[in-house]
């Protein structure tokens, strides 16, 4: 640990400037000696208070910090429920007018209800649903301000056992999060026949990995959605004509994506917003639907908002496409040669983040996460061992025609989705007008998590995506968070691979990393 | 090196005894170690099939040992896992401990595209070579054409990155300095360049070990290639080791190249477990000749795409798909005889790099050239060979398509026909190989789009093939 001392200021303060040290008769005297020796302890003791104090600071701010967490978290709480009976109101009213409907049908008779009710009744199920994943917001926030705090200490690199107790406290907290997330899930009416299982299971600490979260409720409804979707292609030829050339002019223009060059992609990124305006300004009639199906959170109508009603729903179906391409992207190109994520990552961030294509006021990226946490869940904080079949099912380890992707075949996949996750989180809106959609922040998250895991559970998994988020992102990662980014790199490429219970390529590959780190920029994190 | 040597005689034996224990689960669950109350999740308790993994040894990719069991220096081992390299391909497992046993011994490995031949004799390079003396030419690895050899000095180099003093040079045309000649542990080259430096005496070959050559049967059948290794062999010392490697190896070259190296350790493939099972081959039906080039650019809707390579037979087609494709928006490197030295190592660097995305080339790229994240290979023409272009020429078929399917990955290759002549050739190219086409038609987009999902996902789960015989 010497190296990782406040060295230089703590010698500055030696008794005397190196020039009288030299024109000083007897320095190497033993005398001379004990008194350089007497100021080094009095040195020592003071940085090790100015430590002391710092730990002690931070874990008062900690604790404050998860006091205040959990007031919030009630108060969510009470809001969703109240969200929730409000919805299964409506869902009542709704039912009931349909009821009626159907039984008008009778005498008006080619008029057959269209889509709307099923998927809105796994809204309203998804939303009422257990959100056992805190919310990014809410999460990523305290790890970025437990990073600066610690970073004004100045002490960050000076003792470790304040990066133990940070990163272990972070760790508690998400479990706590866990467990005070589940009993979410038990009111609910909708869920009525699993209530019993829901309460043994949420005992468990691994409840959030058994139930279904927003994001894939959010995934199910976009299923719902792309079925519709071909059914309204049957009886609307001019959806049909246009629809699948669409899609394939978005997927095209995802793949001719390049990087290296600067603002080699804008003829794409053109492309692929005159087609989303096209679905949008109506040219192509298709059915509205109402989008709270499709975030995270529930969102309130914005004065000024481009949109604030329901949207087209081949508007929607577009931008699932889009982001369906941009994932395959990472999985079938990004998996072989991580750097061209780089591109597809820019143009995502660029598409949810334009004003015309956000929702009351935000973007839908949500669409995107969904399909995310479905192919990557390591990176949304879930674990699992691969030797088990439950285990690969929670680590996202894909199935073709039955049976399970080769090990090799899951590496790529894993490496080319960590690259992605990096591409889309870590970019930097400062110059730009817009909001970015997924900031900075939601990397922090998904680092933590996985650095962050109990070294049981750690599997390769976790360590090839961790290793394919930081290769080719090192510099965009401190650019956001400068000596508190240095820590968590030190963290992920230095002590996750020691703590975890053996030795493999993946974890390795982690450490040969910070070698390589080393090597070419000079960057030494040991 | 002793531990390697003992393998030599039993690298199946290990196979079985390995494969089991490499997938013995542990007896508890580790989420109960941790949190004490995992009560529920033991009812998840399954652990991975047999059959998966059973499936999986049947795969070239798939071996039991690990880098670290093949007893490579820990410089040469961090090297791999740098480049995300995590296991060793079979072709590595069985033929690495074959060519690192001492005495040293002769090889001829054939083994499909894209399973790891490259990796596995740079890594026999690797550590036959003493870098104490880093100037001193030990190793000759000979290559068909300019860009193979620049593509394997790289491979070495990135292998080799945590070697000190490792010095690799790429003996072609116009890059050995003529003053001081070459000055590398590890040289690779193409036969002409290579015999003229040393004839030049520029190229100490008085202590070179190891002789590998890439893509044999091509070097050894085409009558100035095979001239010209065999004038490189006679000039080098006689007791040097030789390597010889090749996706394909018909039946003539393999009688010549027995001879060229003598009591070699072979690993062969019966004909049909030549293709890559990885790779969903199709064929479209175009209605006429012209209509090719609107085929072509539609097909890039149909799936994600990364890379691609369209393989013409004119270089004159080839500069028209090219301004027809970059009015389409993709950036397009065409490559063809008409370039020369730094010209065309410029335009494969863009491709390679992923500055642009559409390779448009003629026959000089279809061996060897490895980009991982090709995904799609088009034989705008089909290849043919002899007077006339009167033959269908399979071997470079199969070439052509492994630019894609690399390591595993997904890969799509779509030869177009539109007449009886292609349309004959094409399928008499199926018929040597074995291969189930699937027809797309452009009459209809949405359904072409539906298909070629289906053929992609269906291919995955057919069982690949493994080299079948190992002979002394």
């Amino acid at each position: 640990m010497a190296g990782s001392s406040p060295a230089r200021r703590s010698y500055n303060h030696a008794p005397s400037s190196p020039l009288s040290d030299i024109l000083y008769g007897e320095r190497n005297s033993e005398a001379r000696h004990k008194q350089l020796l007497e100021a080094a302890k009095r040195e020592h003791e003071r940085v090790r208070k100015v430590a002391l104090r710092a730990l002690d600071d931070h874990q008062k701010a900690l604790e404050e910090h998860q006091r205040e967490e959990e007031r919030r978290h009630i108060l969510e709480q009470e809001r969703r429920e109240e969200e929730r009976i409000r919805q299964e109101r409506e869902l009542a009213a709704e039912r009931k007018r349909l009821h009626e409907l159907q039984a008008q049908k009778v005498e008006i008779p080619p008029e057959p209800q269209p889509k709307p009710e099923p998927s809105k009744t796994a809204a309203s199920q998804a939303s009422t649903a257990p959100s056992t994943e805190p919310t990014p917001a809410a999460s990523s926030n305290p790890f970025a301000r437990s990073a600066t705090s610690s970073q004004t200490s100045q002490q960050q690199q000076a003792v470790p056992p304040v990066q133990n107790t940070r990163s272990s406290g972070l760790g508690t907290q998400t479990t706590t999060q866990q467990h005070t997330a589940s009993p979410f899930g038990q009111p609910n009416p909708q869920q009525n026949g699993r209530a019993t299982s829901q309460a043994t299971t949420s005992a468990t600490p691994q409840v959030n990995q058994a139930l279904p979260d927003r994001y894939e409720a959010i995934h199910a409804n976009l299923k719902n959605l792309r079925r519709s979707m071909m059914q309204q292609a049957q009886h609307n030829p001019r959806l049909k004509e246009r629809m699948g050339d669409m899609r394939r002019e978005i997927r095209k223009c995802v793949g001719q994506l390049t990087h290296g060059v600067a603002a080699a992609n804008r003829k794409q990124l053109n492309a692929i917003s005159t087609v989303l305006r096209e679905s949008l300004d109506g040219q192509v009639q298709s059915q509205m639907v109402d989008p709270s199906n499709l975030v995270l959170e529930p969102r309130q109508p914005v004065e000024g908002a481009a949109h604030n009603a329901e949207l087209p729903s081949l508007f929607v179906y577009l931008l699932n496409i889009f982001a369906k391409a941009a994932i395959s992207q990472f999985i079938n190109e990004a998996s072989a040669k991580p750097e061209t994520a780089d591109p597809v990552g820019v143009t995502v961030a660029a598409v949810f983040s334009q004003v015309e294509f956000l929702w009351r006021d935000k973007s839908l990226i949500d669409i995107l996460l969904a399909k995310f946490r479905v192919v990557c869940p390591v990176v949304f904080g879930h674990f699992g061992n691969e030797k088990y079949e439950d285990g690969r099912r929670k680590l996202g380890w894909h199935k073709e025609n039955g049976t399970w992707v080769s090990e090799q075949q899951h590496f790529d996949r894993m490496t080319g989705l960590g690259a992605g996750f990096a591409a889309i989180s870590l970019r930097n809106f400062s110059k730009s007008t817009k909001k970015n959609p997924f900031p900075p922040s939601n990397y922090w998250t998904a680092m933590a998590r996985i650095v962050n895991t109990p070294p049981a559970n750690i599997s390769n998994t976790q360590a090839i995506v961790l290793k394919a988020m930081i290769e080719h992102y090192e510099g965009k990662f401190l650019d956001a968070y400068g000596n508190a980014g240095l820590a968590a790199l030190r963290l992920a490429l230095v002590d996750f691979p020691v703590k975890c219970p053996t030795r493999t390529p993946a974890t390795e590959s982690l450490q040969v990393h910070a070698q390589l780190l080393k090597k070419e920029t000079g960057l030494n994190l040991q | 090196m002793s531990t390697l040597a003992d393998r030599v005689t039993l690298p199946t034996a290990a196979d079985p005894a390995d494969g089991t224990s490499s997938d013995v689960v542990p007896s508890q669950i580790p989420a109960d170690s941790t949190d004490g109350v995992g009560l529920i999740e033991s009812n998840f308790d399954v652990e991975v099939k047999l059959g998966d993994l059973q499936n999986d040894t049947e795969s070239p990719l798939y071996s039991v040992t690990s880098f670290e069991q093949l007893g490579l220096p820990k410089e040469i081992h961090d090297g791999l896992l740098a480049m995300n390299y995590k296991k060793p391909s079979k072709i590595q497992e069985k033929a690495l401990p074959l060519m690192l046993a001492n005495p040293p011994q002769n090889m001829i490995a054939q083994s499909q595209s894209g399973t790891g031949k490259t990796g596995a004799f740079v890594l026999t390079v690797l550590s036959r070579i003493d870098l104490k003396k880093p100037t001193q030419p030990q190793a000759l690895v000979l290559a068909p054409s300019r860009e193979l050899a620049r593509q394997i000095q790289s491979v070495i180099q990135s292998i080799g990155q945590f070697c000190t003093d490792l010095i690799v040079e790429a003996a072609i045309p116009g890059n050995v300095s003529r003053e001081t000649g070459v000055k590398a542990s590890a040289v690779v080259g193409t036969p002409g360049t290579v015999m003229d430096l040393i004839r030049r005496r520029q190229f100490d070959v008085s202590q070179l070990k190891l002789l590998v050559i890439d893509e044999a049967d091509n070097m050894l059948d085409q009558q100035g290639l095979g001239d010209q290794c065999v004038r490189v062999k006679s000039m080098l010392p006689k007791d040097i080791q030789i390597l010889l490697f090749s996706a394909t190896f018909p039946e003539k070259v393999m009688t010549y190249a027995e001879r060229f190296a003598p009591n070699a350790h072979q690993m062969k493939l019966r004909q049909q477990e030549l293709t890559v099972k990885g790779i969903s081959q199709m064929y479209m039906d175009c209605p006429d000749e012209n209509k090719k080039y609107d085929v072509l650019c539609k097909l890039y809707g149909l799936m994600t795409i990364g890379s691609s390579v369209i393989f013409v037979r004119t270089r004159d087609s080839a500069n028209e798909i090219q301004r027809r494709m970059e009015a389409d928006g993709h950036k397009v490197s065409a490559l063809h005889g008409a370039f020369e030295g730094a010209n065309r190592d410029a335009l494969l660097d863009d491709f390679r790099s992923g500055r642009s995305k559409v390779l448009i080339t003629t026959n000089v790229l279809a061996r060897g050239i490895d980009v991982s994240s090709v995904s799609m290979v088009i034989n705008y023409d089909i290849p043919m060979k002899g007077p006339g272009d009167r033959e269908p020429d399979n071997e470079t078929y199969l070439h052509r398509i492994g630019r894609t399917g690399r390591f595993g990955r997904v890969g799509v290759s779509i030869s177009f026909v539109y007449d009886r002549k292609s349309f004959d050739a094409l399928s008499q190219i199926a018929n040597h190989y074995g291969i189930d086409l699937i027809q797309l038609s452009p009459d209809d987009w949405d359904v072409t789009e539906k298909k070629v999902k289906e053929v992609i996902k269906s291919s995955r789960a057919k069982p690949e093939y493994a080299p079948s015989a190992i002979k002394n």
